[in-house]
């Protein structure tokens, strides 16, 4: 993976110096808070229901042991022994003390790790596929131009006060797993014969005005990447609207222009720039980022393992999970694991000191010193051979992290709601806890097979829930929760914004409405190879509605 | 930090409530005029006093944070609107978190 040069470690030392003089003049009253609150959100600190809240950065979310043994410690020492792995790929420490979070900032800083710009109006943690390198279906690893971006759009002067917040997400392969169509810039890796380029998508989001990008151009060659996002980065830092916070982002711009004028605009940008102003990213400097990328050397191995398969033949618990947490990995006879976050009755995206300190032991041992962080808030172990998965099976069941719920409808993404969000209007965590005990039996998800549940606790949408199968959202109806349910929406490469199906259902019927639309599901598929969201596609969603709202 | 804070009358019982600087943490306001965590010694005022206690709680800029209003009944326990919010602000989380999971 990467690491800092001098450059990188000055920079992010400087700022950590900063920061401690700013918190010091907050804490003697020199700095009031509405001076000192674009501060603290520049260096990723918020204020949160009961405490304060240190986001930091997981450049698209690569992690490796010793940054994962980092964050345990800042967990311990600061927090409340856990970390929240969020959609953004990057972990949330609740709890943090203001006048600590320099502290904990050094420690961070320790390992390479930093909370820059994860909050504000400037260009946030780019995210990336947790499979990127390892998956078949990718043409070329995403994260060496995850990285140039990030250089490129750390401390960017011309970037530092956009209109609003700007994510970018970054894929090579077929099957979009980091939800492109839903930032605001989203880009697909394609070859032209030789030539690498990225599909260049603008003006996706969520939120309370939910769009899918539009497609701005199809193939942009890797060398003029830069200079591309820069023309669409002025068109947005010129045009976006800043008088209405609601109106900023670059998905109401593209909106009100229309795709085609947009683009035209961009072209021009990009056009008008002089040879001066290209950025012209040296050929070496490519390589030189590339090369920190590098793939582990992998031994040779049969496709198959005879401990592998004697491990599923002897063990059904074991056999389960392989069949759900594990994905194809490029080389014969290795895997990708992922680790999931979301026990039955558990918090999603939550996880302990201890078990961060065990997930890193197992990558070091076994998984070449890699671990990743997904957008739908699990670990991924992305190399590990086949040979292995017995012994990592028994080490994550003692540690509590062998849940076999991949893909299916317990492995929801839930943000944290008005547990602890000052935005929310309603809880998420509880009720999707509540939605996991009706489908706790592991046979019974299986029948389901793959859907996305996604439950938000405010039209904020930090739980993606316009883009679930089944979208939750919480609102407040004169101090009450209510839950609008939504149906058909999808974040992969055929995304879709889901449907509202109408009014919004108390918590306590959210659960049992939900088992008899998935019931109506198995009653109507064509078999157990039609998905939830394909028998929807194929049925339209009265049947499900008419389902959600039956009375048992 | 709420994004839409009701607008209370006058004569609606209110406690005065915030972050502490330093550390974040929740307080509320006591009889005497001084800052707690302790949720069982809000004191309840009303009408121009409670206006004053605010405005003076807003000067106190460095030991807490964003000082708002947040209604209660005449005997101090969470009421109105924002009842379910100021209750978990009040009681914590209502999901087991960290070590106490």
């Amino acid at each position: 993976m990467y690491r800092y040069d001098e450059f990188d470690e000055q920079m992010v030392r400087e700022r950590v110096a900063q920061f401690r003089g700013q918190v010091n003049r907050r804490l003697s009253g020199e700095l009031l808070e509405d001076e000192f609150k674009p501060l603290r959100l520049q260096n990723g600190v918020y204020l949160q229901l009961h405490s304060y809240m240190l986001r930091t950065a997981i450049p698209y979310g690569q992690l490796s042991p010793r940054k994962l043994r980092q964050l345990a410690r800042v967990a311990r020492t600061f927090s409340k022994g856990y970390g929240h792995f969020t959609t953004r790929q990057n972990i949330q420490f609740h709890w943090v003390a203001l006048k600590d979070v320099p502290a904990a900032l050094d420690l961070l800083a320790d390992v390479e790790m930093h909370s820059i710009q994860t909050s504000g109006n400037c260009i946030r943690n780019t995210s990336s596929d947790h499979f990127a390198g390892a998956a078949r279906d990718g043409i070329r690893d995403p994260r060496p131009w995850c990285e140039i971006i990030r250089q490129w759009s750390t401390f960017h002067p011309e970037f530092a006060f956009l209109p609003r917040k700007f994510k970018i997400a970054v894929t090579a392969a077929e099957t979009d797993r980091v939800a492109i169509r839903v930032h605001d810039i989203g880009l697909h890796m394609r070859l032209r014969g030789d030539v690498l380029g990225f599909e260049v998508h603008v003006g996706g989001g969520l939120g309370r005005t939910p769009v899918i990008a539009s497609l701005v151009n199809e193939f942009v060659p890797e060398d003029c990447l830069l200079d591309y996002l820069e023309a669409i980065m002025r068109v947005y830092n010129l045009h976006g609207r800043r008088d209405n916070k609601f109106k900023a982002r670059i998905k109401i711009l593209v909106t009100e222009l229309g795709p085609e004028e947009f683009t035209r605009q961009v072209e021009a940008e990009y056009a008008a720039q002089r040879p001066n102003e290209k950025i012209d990213l040296p050929r070496a400097e490519i390589d030189r980022i590339h090369a920190y990328f590098k793939l582990p050397d992998f031994a040779e191995k049969p496709e198959t393992s005879a401990v592998f398969e004697a491990a599923k033949a002897a063990d059904a618990g074991f056999a389960r999970w392989a069949k759900n947490n594990l994905h194809p990995h490029i080389m014969p006879g290795y895997t990708s694991v992922t680790i999931s976050l979301k026990p039955v009755g558990g918090t999603t995206g939550d996880m302990n000191a201890d078990q961060m300190e065990k997930a890193a032991d197992l990558s070091e041992t076994y998984g070449f010193d890699d671990v990743r962080v997904t957008h739908t808030q699990n670990l991924v172990l992305p190399h590990v051979a086949l040979d292995d998965l017995p012994t990592i099976y028994a080490e994550l069941v003692a540690a509590g992290l062998a849940t076999p719920n991949e893909g299916l409808i317990t492995d929801m993404v839930v943000c944290p709601g008005l547990d602890f969000c000052t935005l929310a209007n309603a809880r998420s965590i509880p009720v999707g806890q509540a939605v996991q005990q009706v489908f706790a039996d592991p046979d019974y998800q299986e029948d389901i097979g793959r859907l996305h549940v996604n439950i938000s606790g405010c039209i904020n949408a930090c739980g993606h829930h316009h883009v679930g199968h089944i979208g939750i959202l919480g609102v407040d109806k004169k101090g009450e929760e209510f839950y609008q349910i939504s149906f058909g929406g999808r974040a992969d490469e055929k995304a879709v914004i889901g449907t509202i199906t109408g009014p919004g259902l108390r918590s306590e019927e959210v659960p049992g409405a939900l088992k008899r639309v998935i019931d109506t599901y198995r009653s109507l598929r064509t078999s157990k190879d039609e998905l939830f969201i394909d028998t929807l596609t194929r049925l339209g969603h009265d049947p499900f509605k008419e389902a959600l709202y039956a009375t048992d | 930090m709420s994004s839409v804070r009701p607008k209370l009358k006058p004569e609606t019982p209110k406690s005065i409530t915030a972050w502490e600087t330093p550390t974040g943490r929740t307080v509320w306001m006591d009889a005497d005029g001084n800052w707690t965590p302790d949720a069982s010694r809000i004191a309840v005022f009303t009408g121009d006093d409670a206006e004053t206690r605010l405005a003076n709680a807003i000067r106190q800029e460095a030991a807490v944070t964003d000082p708002y209003f947040m209604e209660v009944t005449e005997t101090g326990a969470v009421a109105g609107r924002e009842t379910l919010r100021e209750t978990i602000r009040v009681n914590g989380p209502t999901v087991a978190y960290g070590e106490t999971v």
